[in-house]
């Protein structure tokens, strides 16, 4: 599978030299068909300097999956990051479920009903889904939340029911600059892999330990956990945060938003 | 450096406010049947008015809880669903099971403790002896009493330790995630029993002699709870416990959070002062102010704790919305306790209940059928 549109589109045209290509390889085929089959495990690379934060996947994820308002299963945190000396930058930040190998979401399941599958997803079946919401209370990305259509656990599945049909997740078919890359991290051969292997590579809130299989390139440590710093929502009753953790500077109780 | 959040979204709490209740009504019930044991299937006949208080503060919010439960399940009607796929490693599954038994167990146990009186009922001449000789089964035996108690007891004891368990499992949740929680859970549920206690004594005893041993006793739990919040804070400050330094950093830079821990000071303290300084005339305040503080402890950690972003910044929303997932459904949890206290008070001769005697003879003669 490629691993972005980009790539997908790049295939078009090896598809007939691929067609030949596999029927000289027919032998070869009939001899590996014997063998265990090779499962995939997806897994994703965000490459956070090709992400312009135009939530072209925020809004692909909505539609391919029937979000309901005010849900999302994946999108992009903006934020202003000025570092001393420095000019104000814009970074962007994709998030999504991490489909955790160690996921905390599916022991605390009461009843079974979200699991992570052979290929890697961490998936819920709503039609077993009690809506407790243990799993969103457990889940350290804030990646779960309680679909109010079906009143059940919802989340991302890396769009398993494209993946599938050999398509890509919704979210990397539409990404605009190629940041999202999805694929096979089993497979050594994988554009992701590759990314892997080539460029450094961090996940969010590595102590939290769940073995993530979302990988960031360029992700600035002060992002990777819980954001300091000035939020975009101030609720009623609440002012602004005084020293809350790294980098923040006294502020004044001003007018809430 | 400096942080602006530009575009984040905003997560509303998943766990209602009817979690707030359950957790509230459930540590009522639970720290009350272990008050009611000593008078009740011990047979320490000097703790006896305490425990027919307490055994009514267990039987009517014990059954209340569970229905505040099931009502933030947002699949409610498939409850069932938690005994057919039981998963081990879910605190949440083994209260499933708890939960059930421990009610059934303080069913029987106060009917078993009533048994006596309910018969007396049924057999004097009036028109609904009929109802209590139903009530009683024919009978007035109750040496059962105490083996039910003690089965009733331990099942507190595992609802107060699944009920702790659950919340301080979640590491995504630094407040959550501190090992003081069961044990503040279940200090703060005693306070907020003996609070209780102390006013159904004001309107239904008016002792004050009992008055002023209840406002001992909850003074004592007040003690508790101070210790295990000076620890907590003291662990957290030292940097002795990494959990506990990270719960605190989690929300101390936050003006509202300084209001909440003063506000939680002031509520421990004032009615352990009070407690201590007048024990028989203040039952009213101190045992109102016992209950707000155990109901606000949970309301900071549910609904305040789930205002903390996992991964974005700021604050969240943590305010009572209006509607039936809300300040209605409290309401309502309220009003369905008052309900099962006038049935408990109107139907149950719960001032003549006392424990059988050498704890297999009948208080009352009975008949045998």
């Amino acid at each position: 599978m490629d691993t972005n549109r980009r790539g997908f589109l790049g295939a078009m045209g090896r598809v007939t030299i691929g067609a030949a290509a596999s029927m000289a390889g027919a032998g070869q085929s009939a001899q590996a068909a014997t063998d265990k089959p090779h499962i995939p495990h997806w897994g994703m690379v965000v490459d956070l300097r090709k992400c312009i934060g135009c939530q072209a996947c925020t809004v692909a994820c909505i539609m391919e999956n029937d979000v309901p308002e005010d849900s999302f299963r994946t999108h992009v945190s903006v934020y202003e990051v000025l570092k001393e000396g420095g000019d104000p930058a814009m970074v962007m930040l994709p998030r999504l479920c991490n489909h955790c190998d160690d996921p905390p979401c599916v022991p605390v399941c009461p009843v079974e009903a979200t699991f992570k599958l052979e290929t890697g997803e961490v998936v819920v079946d709503n039609t077993k889904c009690v809506g407790c919401a243990y799993c969103v209370q457990a889940c350290p990305y804030d990646a779960r939340f309680i679909n109010h259509e079906t009143q059940t656990a919802d989340k991302c599945t890396f769009c398993f029911h494209r993946t599938s049909a050999g398509l890509l997740p919704a979210c990397v078919e539409t990404c605009v600059g190629g940041a999202r890359n999805f694929g096979d991290l089993d497979d050594p051969e994988s554009e992701v892999s590759r990314m892997l292997r080539e460029n450094e590579v961090s996940v969010l809130r590595p102590e939290m330990h769940t073995n993530p299989n979302v990988y960031y390139i360029g992700l600035d440590a002060v992002l990777d956990g819980r954001v300091a710093g000035e939020a975009a929502y101030r609720p009623p009753l609440t002012t602004e945060p005084q020293a809350h953790g790294l980098g923040a500077e006294p502020q004044p109780q001003g007018e809430d938003a | 450096m400096q942080i602006h959040e530009l575009v984040g979204a905003v997560h509303e709490a998943a766990w209602l406010p009817w979690a707030v209740q359950y957790f509230f009504l459930i540590a009522l019930s639970a720290t009350a049947l272990l008050m009611a044991l000593p008078g009740l299937a011990l047979g320490r006949v000097a703790a006896l008015p305490r425990a027919r208080l307490a055994l009514m503060v267990a039987v009517t919010t014990g059954i209340t809880a569970p229905i505040a439960l099931l009502a933030d399940l947002h699949q409610p009607g498939r409850f069932w669903e938690f005994f057919l796929y039981t998963n081990s490693s879910s605190w949440m599954a083994w209260g499933a099971w708890f939960v059930p038994s421990y009610v059934g167990l303080i069913v029987a146990f106060a009917w078993a403790v009533h048994r006596p009186g309910l018969y007396a009922l049924g057999q004097e001449s009036w028109r609904f002896n009929w109802l209590f000789r139903w009530l009683s089964l024919g009978g007035a035996s109750n040496g059962f009493v105490r083996p039910l108690g003690i089965a009733a007891g331990a099942a507190a004891l595992l609802v107060l330790i699944y009920t702790g368990a659950e919340v301080y499992v979640v590491r995504a949740r630094p407040l959550w995630n501190t090992p003081f929680l069961p044990l503040q859970f279940a200090a703060t549920g005693f306070v907020g029993a003996l609070g209780l206690m102390l006013v159904l004594e004001r309107v239904l005893c008016r002792e004050p002699a009992l008055e002023a041993r209840l406002n001992r006793a909850l003074a004592l739990a007040l003690g508790v709870v101070a210790v295990l919040g000076a620890a907590w804070f003291a662990l957290a400050l030292s940097g002795l416990s990494p959990r506990h330094s990270e719960a605190l950093a989690s929300v101390a830079g936050f003006p509202v959070w300084q209001k909440i821990a003063l506000w939680g000071a002031v509520s421990v303290a004032v009615p352990f002062v009070l407690a201590l300084v007048s024990p028989s005339r203040t039952g009213w305040v101190t045992g109102l102010i016992a209950i707000h503080a155990a109901w606000m402890f949970r309301w900071t950690v549910f609904m305040g704790g789930q205002a903390v972003p996992k991964v974005g910044s700021g604050l969240y929303d943590a305010l009572l919305p209006a509607g039936l997932d809300g300040l209605m459904g409290v309401i309502g949890t309220f009003g369905l306790w008052l309900f099962l206290l006038i049935a408990y008070t109107t139907f149950i001769p719960w001032t003549e209940a006392s424990a059988p005697a050498d704890g297999a003879v009948p208080a009352r003669p009975a008949t045998s059928h």
